[in-house]
């Protein structure tokens, strides 16, 4: 399959290579590609596969798409929670990174993983406790500030108590993510800033951020993505209610295809957001100017 | 020496446990077959089951059965079943709801789907293309269970119900002592009801510390998807299709349970998040459930101290008193073997016939049962919540199996109204226009025109 092309490579490294890359090869057709243009497929059709409904629609789930009203509410609220999150994400994870790469800190590698650790622990533990939480009667947080909000069911409340619960979970991916860019800043640029007297802050702005950039550009885009899909926070905590209010766009695609079976609209709602989401990963790479 | 005594005491370890061991199989096996009585006379009133009939021509046999939960209670029905037929070997095996409807209809449709399965009617769409008739003649059903009629179709019938579940009201006794109530108190209309529920309620200023009254989060299924009948509206309009939850009688229950809570303040949607959870907690003083809420306060909230009584009505003699929905008979695969599949036609009819499975069936799944002989049978109206249906049973109504659209989107209008100042013709208009959306290739078609009462 593959000719040797170098010297040095035995006989036996290109048998091993051989096998490793047709291993992968079949694994992303069977379990990516073919089901992706099964996907596709099945978005222009009525399709129920667990009734074994499969009707030619043409473009009707797609027109049904851009005309609902609650596919834009939702993307709307997506736009929202992404801002949000994605914010205080990079904001937080950068900040505590700052603060535990500093030399006052001692004990780094437990700062580390205490920041970490929800991030590993399931969303759908995290979503529960937090969804307890926010219980009006008997939950954590209204008894430590004494209030009486209905958090979760609050039209006003309950998409930003979802953000607030998300952004505890998953800062921590930046903070590690941040350490790592920070550890691999070049030496002598630092040096450099401190030879020609620039304090704190503006070595943190004008040489350190900087540098960051390329981390930021990453955290920002994986969260992009990752957000654009999330759903398990919303389907354990409001359930997309009340009423409409926290509904997001994959949650959409969840309620179309596993409670409703409706796999057609769900393949359009998906190969839609699909879109979006290399749009914007697409728009960030060209505001951060490294499109290359 | 020490090694000598290690080896015997180990051996006498085996050997005890051995003993043991036998001991407890025989003693298992006795147990076992004191317990599975095998009847060699006909049993059943017009299905009858003939246990001296010969399934397979006696040749071993085995078939699956899938189901969601309850393990025990199928397990007795099948050693019943295989007691009298020892070749039939019947494979139990439990699939959790969340999995069970994706993996069921992805097995029937290949050849190694089980032969028989419990059905739900709410899944019905994505079953019927995987069922076989039941090898029992429709009148035969029809004369020894009722509600068969909706189950018919084009002449034939797939499964039925065993059990019908419908909404009753529980309250908490000490309560209701508390408020100085005696059983003269109990509520027969809903004018009495929000009385009764205002001296349920407990406030401290104008903080809630125990509800009255309280529909958070099943107000759709308890209430919006029920009362209508009470006025004389059904939930689909005549061409059985077309749904009707924007009807004046819709409009109506929704305005009764908005002024429960804003008129009346026997409850408030942020106190108890969940109807039958705060129940269960004790900061709720009555809720409206459905009778698998008889169980579930018998084994997770056992403390509780609760009545039950039937709905109340707006005058007194409604069209009906509510929706109920049926617990359904096994289904029988129409791609398994010929042979598996007598089997599992066989097994439907012992369970049919048996009146002890019935029995054990409904009172498992606290449903009505639906086999008539047994209206009056003694275990079942010991059952306090299936005793206060026995009454008036003929007056609910089924509407067929409704796809999930029509709950999903009376909840989301009645959090609308509730939580997010929707007015109430608004967000009903707005779920009409998304059931219609939702059914439109739905092949549901409603059965309310066959209760028999029906206009």
């Amino acid at each position: 399959m593959f000719r040797k092309t170098h010297p040095l490579q035995s006989r036996s490294e290109i048998i091993l290579r051989n096998i490793v890359v047709t291993a992968m090869v079949i694994f992303f057709t069977v379990f990516l590609i073919v089901p992706i243009g099964i996907a596709f497929a099945g978005s222009f059709h009525e399709w129920n596969p667990l009734s074994g409904t499969y009707n030619f629609l043409g473009l009707e789930n797609y027109k049904e798409v851009f005309t609902s009203a609650l596919f834009g509410k939702s993307m709307l609220n997506t736009l929202i929670f992404s801002v949000v999150v994605i914010f205080f994400r990079v904001a937080l994870g950068l900040g505590i990174a700052y603060a535990i790469y500093s030399a006052l800190v001692k004990h780094k590698s437990f700062f580390r993983a205490l920041y970490y650790m929800p991030v590993v622990t399931p969303m759908v533990a995290v979503a529960f406790v937090w969804k307890f939480m926010y219980n009006p009667q008997i939950g954590m947080i209204n008894q430590i500030f004494g209030l009486d909000v209905n958090w979760l069911m609050n039209p006003k409340t309950a998409l930003l108590a979802v953000m607030i619960m998300t952004i505890w979970k998953d800062f921590g991916y930046a903070v590690v993510m941040f350490m790592a860019g920070l550890y691999s800043l070049p030496a002598d640029a630092l040096e450099a800033a401190k030879v020609d007297g620039a304090n704190a802050w503006q070595t943190f702005r004008y040489i350190t951020l900087p540098l960051l950039k390329p981390m930021t550009l990453f955290v920002v885009i994986t969260s992009i993505i990752s957000y654009i899909q999330a759903y398990v926070q919303i389907l354990i905590m409001t359930e997309g209610g009340p009423g409409t209010a926290t509904y997001l766009s994959s949650y959409i695609i969840y309620d179309e295809a596993f409670v409703k079976y409706n796999f057609g609209y769900a393949s359009a709602l998906s190969f839609v957001l699909f879109v979006i989401t290399a749009v914007f990963t697409w728009l960030s790479f060209r505001v951060s100017g490294t499109e290359e | 020496m020490k090694k000598k005594l290690l080896a015997a005491m180990m051996a006498t370890v085996v050997a005890a446990t051995s003993l043991v061991g036998c001991g407890s199989g025989a003693a298992k096996k006795e147990a076992e077959e004191k317990k599975v009585e095998v009847p060699t006379e006909p049993f059943g009133d017009t299905v009858k089951y003939d246990p001296s009939v010969e399934i397979n021509d006696g040749k071993d046999i085995t078939v699956e059965l899938w189901e969601w939960g309850s393990d025990d209670l199928f397990q007795e029905v099948i050693d019943g079943y295989t007691a009298i037929h020892p070749n039939v070997t019947i494979k139990l095996v439990n699939n959790p709801w969340e999995d069970y409807w994706t993996k069921l209809p992805l097995a029937l449709d290949g050849q190694k789907g089980p032969a028989i399965f419990n059905i739900h009617n709410s899944y019905h769409e994505n079953l019927i293309n995987y069922l076989a008739p039941l090898d029992i003649p429709v009148e035969d059903l029809q004369a020894d269970f009722t509600g068969v009629d909706a189950h018919v179709i084009d002449g034939k019938v797939y499964y039925i119900d065993y059990g019908m579940m419908t909404g009753s009201v529980y309250y908490n006794k000490q309560m209701w002592e508390a408020a100085g109530l005696t059983e003269e108190d109990i509520p027969k209309t809903w004018d009495e009801m929000r009385e009764v529920a205002k001296k349920l309620t407990i406030k401290d200023g104008d903080k809630l510390i125990q509800a009255g009254l309280n529909f958070n989060d099943d107000f759709h299924q308890n209430y919006l998807l029920g009362l209508n009948y009470q006025l004389g509206e059904n939930l689909f309009q005549e061409d059985g299709k077309t749904p009707n939850v924007n009807s004046d009688a819709m409009k109506k229950v929704m305005q009764m349970l908005v002024d429960l809570y804003e008129v009346d303040g026997v409850g408030s949607k942020d106190f108890g998040e969940k109807a039958a959870d705060s129940f269960g907690q004790g900061q709720s003083a009555m809720v409206l459930q459905w009778g698998h809420y008889y169980n579930t306060l018998k084994t997770t909230w056992s403390n509780i101290d609760f009545g039950v009584f039937e709905i109340p009505t707006f005058d007194g003699e409604p069209y009906a008193y509510n929706r109920y929905n049926g617990e359904s008979t096994f289904g029988v695969n129409k791609n398994a073997p010929e042979d598996q599949q007598a089997v599992a036609q066989d097994f439907v009819k012992y369970f049919l016939a048996n009146d002890d499975a019935q029995v054990a069936f409904n009172l498992a799944m606290s449903t009505f049962p639906a086999k008539k002989s047994l209206a009056d049978n003694e275990k079942i109206l010991e059952n306090p919540s299936l005793k206060v249906l026995s009454e008036h049973i003929d007056h609910y109504i089924w509407p067929g199996p409704m796809p999930s659209t029509v709950e999903t989107s009376l909840k989301k209008a009645g959090e609308d109204i509730f939580f997010n100042g929707v007015a109430i013709d608004t967000a009903l208009d707005e779920a009409q226009n998304n059931i219609i959306k939702d059914m439109k290739s739905s092949s549901f078609e409603s059965v309310e025109n066959l209760y028999t009462y029906a206009k």
